[in-house]
């Protein structure tokens, strides 16, 4: 029934999406998604992420992509308009500065009914020009937001609530043993690592998304970099590996790490709340530990390992996959 | 073991010896100013005053004597953020702590100090810490043996010791080999109840110069867990020409998982040196129920020149035709194919037709090269009609410079393409075309709204010398586009009979144009006085 009601909404879509040339991907069978890359000479940081997220896609769902993603340089290239969704991995892109035809481009899509998807949109000041990493904040990067004062200057990106429908479009709730494909009594994640993602790192799946509204219709979403967990190799193992940030906490660590040696600086990132953390992060390492509002403080600890990065893969993939069929259905 | 507790109580008591030795880190300690913004909005503005890192060391090394799990956790974890040999210390100390919990916290903080380049090298310390792959405690076992790499180059290094022997100082090295206890530990963890340490252990076992017997490999081809299974098959090169291996590979190549019968191919290929097993397994396998597992194993054994029937053949190319895009498995085949020699130019030809535009460009190129087709317009000609940019591309690529006295009927619909690489292609075909279709198409090139058309056309029609051509050429000189006048400006330079005076008479009467100025300096290259 799920399968006929996606189909059912999967046709409608193409057929009356105002995106022009529309028939054509209806002559070819599947949907293309167009991915933006600007320097075509340019290092990939994930090349293997959406061809393996679509391959996903086909077998998991009744929707049907081109594994094959369409290249664009710019935004003013006239097979955007033929293809309802772009995504760009920002951190791919030498920056986020366009010429007026290509913002005027950017708009003109998104209010014929294009979608964007804009991937490591949400990057924390304290990363500083360290791309691996996925971390939570609720506010766009400073690039993006100074792009869209210009493409629609009206307008402002607001974070996705948890129980947003993008979150749940598709999969619904974070990965089981069954969905990892291991047995039902190996441990999923360490214990510590298992509750703050449950409950804070990713609850019920959800994470840190900004959107922006075109007409009514949630248009363009911003998110941490998610591509980083999509990428398969040629057996369907999962690449590259991805470790854990978690925030733990002790007996007397309010204390102790309030006294504890630091010689680093202190970056502050909007919480879901609105309220600041205080990052502490010492020059070319990984942050050390964290104040939070009300004066609690925890530690950064960091997990690596084969159980970690598929516990990561499945959850980046699963997301990757809802937003992809949001912006189908929507 | 003695004299290893006796070394760790050395380095925890005798703080005043390690104070000076990592006095270099001690002046880290900084004042930080920090507002502490309570939850009524009061900012309470007092600098907290922050400890030194010999002091915050010292204090976690005391926390972790106290009889409280909870501080002695918590000690464990801040001792991550210091990576100095005190640090270090008290954490293989305490991974003995009776509480899994705070053995867990010393090991994540000891992988962290590791993930830094802060790896310990002291072999009993790494010995100390490796043990822990004989834990009680899941977590441990998992956190030991994903830290295998970076504890290789402690745990193997050699060294030299003294011993007296009746009286007389011997010198004797000591290899770098693995403690036999901890030999046992490796080969019990082959075979954890916990699928992360056997997978672990099985892609660093070799590292460690432990060997996997056969007995071993065989139970972890047989494992359920699809990670262990892959990282097993990933592994079989010394065991390989085992007939019992090869059993096991051939029971694992129907495996109900798809990646793994994938694998078995890849594995199969590989080891086809070791035993002509291999290959019957990848002839079974031609038979596979999913078409990619049958094309992967079909396109492996054309490699090795064996011939593939003409059904399986068939199989592979209704499999790419079904494809969604260009996935990294299927450009292996798509490129494999030629390997099939002249079976394989049927299927990249019905593959130019395919909704993927990755799979359409190669199939034209390789379809191109395989059959010669670029001797047949008929061939080539409906690439050229390919709505993506890319496709064509590949297809004029293929042809360009091969093609030779095209006719009215194939160049006109070249001509009329609504695509300018196409006709620019046109244009350039021009220069070998038969001169009855130069004549009757060149002048629609003339006009096309594109300027590289018209000054390919330009060169094409001078080159020819197609009646009337000195006129198209003054006529051109006139045109607001530079890059025509420089085209027609090239013609005409070309023939000192009656295109040098054209192009004199030109620069006489417009002695101001843009092109004039390049047309004298040419002119006086040539010898012509002006």
């Amino acid at each position: 029934m799920r399968v006929l009601f996606f189909l059912f909404i999967l046709l409608n879509f193409i057929q009356l999406r105002g995106v022009e040339k529309a028939g054509q991907q209806r002559d070819e069978g599947s949907v293309r998604i167009v991915q933006l890359l600007r320097q075509e000479n340019s290092v990939r940081r994930y090349p293997d992420a959406l061809p393996s997220l679509l391959k996903m896609l086909n077998e998991k769902s009744s929707a049907r992509f081109d594994t094959d993603p369409l290249f664009i340089n710019n935004l003013t290239d006239e097979r955007l308009f033929e293809n309802p969704i772009l995504y760009v991995n920002c951190d791919e892109q030498p920056n986020l500065e366009f010429p007026v035809e290509e913002r005027d481009a950017l708009r003109r899509y998104l209010e014929l009914g294009g979608f964007l998807y804009l991937d490591a949109g949400i990057k924390a000041s304290f990363l500083g020009a360290d791309l691996g990493h996925s971390y939570a904040a609720w506010e766009e990067r400073p690039e993006v937001r100074d792009l869209f004062a210009q493409v629609f200057p009206e307008k402002t990106f607001i974070p996705l609530s948890r129980d947003h429908d993008i979150f749940r479009t598709f999969f619904s709730g974070l990965p089981k043993n069954e969905d990892l494909k291991i047995q039902e009594n190996q441990k999923r994640l360490p214990e510590t690592v298992l509750t703050f993602v449950e409950r804070e790192k990713w609850p019920q799946a959800t994470y840190s998304f900004v959107g922006l509204k075109v007409k009514g219709r949630l248009a363009c979403v911003a998110s941490p970099i998610c591509a980083m967990g999509w990428g398969r190799d040629e057996f369907g193992a999962w690449i590259p590996p991805i470790s854990f940030r978690i925030r733990e906490s002790a007996e007397n660590f309010d204390k102790n790490l309030e006294i504890a040696s630091f010689s680093g600086d202190t970056y502050e990132v909007t919480r879901e709340d609105g309220l600041k953390d205080i990052i502490y992060s010492e020059s070319g390492q990984r942050p050390a530990w964290v104040q939070e509002p009300g004066g609690k403080w925890r530690i950064f600890k960091y997990y690596s390992g084969e159980e970690i990065s598929n516990y990561a893969h499945a959850f980046y993939s699963r997301l990757g996959m809802n937003v992809f069929l949001y912006a189908l259905l929507n | 073991m003695k004299m290893f507790k006796l070394l760790i109580f050395f380095f925890l008591f005798s703080p005043v010896l390690f104070c000076e030795e990592s006095t270099p880190l001690i002046n880290k300690s900084t004042e930080a100013d920090i507002s502490i913004e309570g939850v009524d909005g009061n900012i309470s503005s007092a600098p907290v005053k922050r400890s030194s890192e010999s002091e915050t060391i010292h204090r976690a090394g005391e926390d972790l004597r106290s009889l409280e799990v909870g501080k002695r956790v918590g000690a464990a974890k801040l001792l991550g953020k210091y990576r100095t040999t005190q640090a270090s210390l008290l954490l293989i100390g305490s991974l003995d702590d009776e509480s899994p919990l705070v053995r867990r916290a010393a090991m994540v903080s000891l992988a962290e100090h590791a993930s830094y380049g802060f790896v310990v090298y002291d072999k009993p310390l790494v010995e100390k810490v490796y043990s822990k792959l004989g834990d009680s405690d899941v977590e441990v076992r998992r956190e030991v043996s994903t830290m295998i790499p970076r504890l290789i180059s402690g745990m193997m290094r050699s060294g030299m010791e003294i011993v007296e022997i009746n009286g007389r100082k011997v010198y004797r090295s000591i290899p770098s080999t693995m403690r036999p206890d901890l030999i046992k530990i490796t080969q019990d963890a082959f075979l954890d109840e916990d699928s992360i340490v056997r997978q672990n252990i099985l892609k660093y076992h070799s590292y460690l110069r432990v060997p996997l017997t056969v007995s071993t490999m065989e139970k972890l081809l047989m494992d359920d867990d699809i990670g262990v299974l892959l990282t097993a098959l990933n592994r079989i090169a010394v065991n390989a020409s085992n007939p019992r291996i090869v059993d096991k590979v051939e029971k694992l190549s129907k495996h109900a998982e798809k990646g793994v019968r994938l694998k078995v191919v890849s594995v199969a290929r590989d080891a086809n040196r070791y035993h002509p097993g291999y290959r019957s397994i990848l002839r079974d396998m031609t038979k596979d129920s999913d078409p990619e597992v049958l094309s992967m194993a079909a396109v492996e054994l054309a490699r090795f020149g064996e011939r593939v029937p003409a059904s399986v053949v068939e199989q592979i190319k209704n499999f790419l035709l079904e494809v969604d895009g260009l996935s990294t498995q299927v450009t292996t085949i798509l490129y494999a194919i030629s390997a099939l020699g002249v079976d394989g130019v049927e299927v990249y030809r019905a593959l130019t037709e395919h909704s993927s535009s990755k799979i359409r460009s190669v199939s034209w190129q390789r379809y191109l090269s395989l059959s010669e087709g670029w001797k047949k317009s008929s061939v080539w000609l409906p690439g050229v009609e390919d709505r993506d940019k890319k496709v064509r591309e590949s297809v004029l690529n293929s042809v360009r410079g091969r093609t030779n006295s095209l006719g009215v009927e194939e160049l006109s619909p070249l001509v009329d393409s609504q695509f300018s690489d196409v006709r620019i292609f046109a244009a350039q075909c021009l220069l070998n075309a038969k001169m009855d279709a130069v004549g009757a198409l060149g002048f629609n090139l003339l006009i096309d709204e594109d300027t590289i058309v018209r000054s390919s056309t330009i060169r094409a029609l001078s080159s020819r010398k197609v009646p009337g051509w000195v006129k198209v050429m003054t006529r051109s000189l006139l045109d607001d586009d530079y890059v025509i006048q420089r085209a027609a400006m090239d013609g005409l330079l070309d023939d000192r009979k009656v295109g040098v005076p054209a192009l004199l008479e030109y620069i006489n009467k417009n002695p101001n144009s843009r092109i004039s100025n390049l047309a004298s300096i040419e002119l006086r290259k040539l010898g012509v006085q002006l």
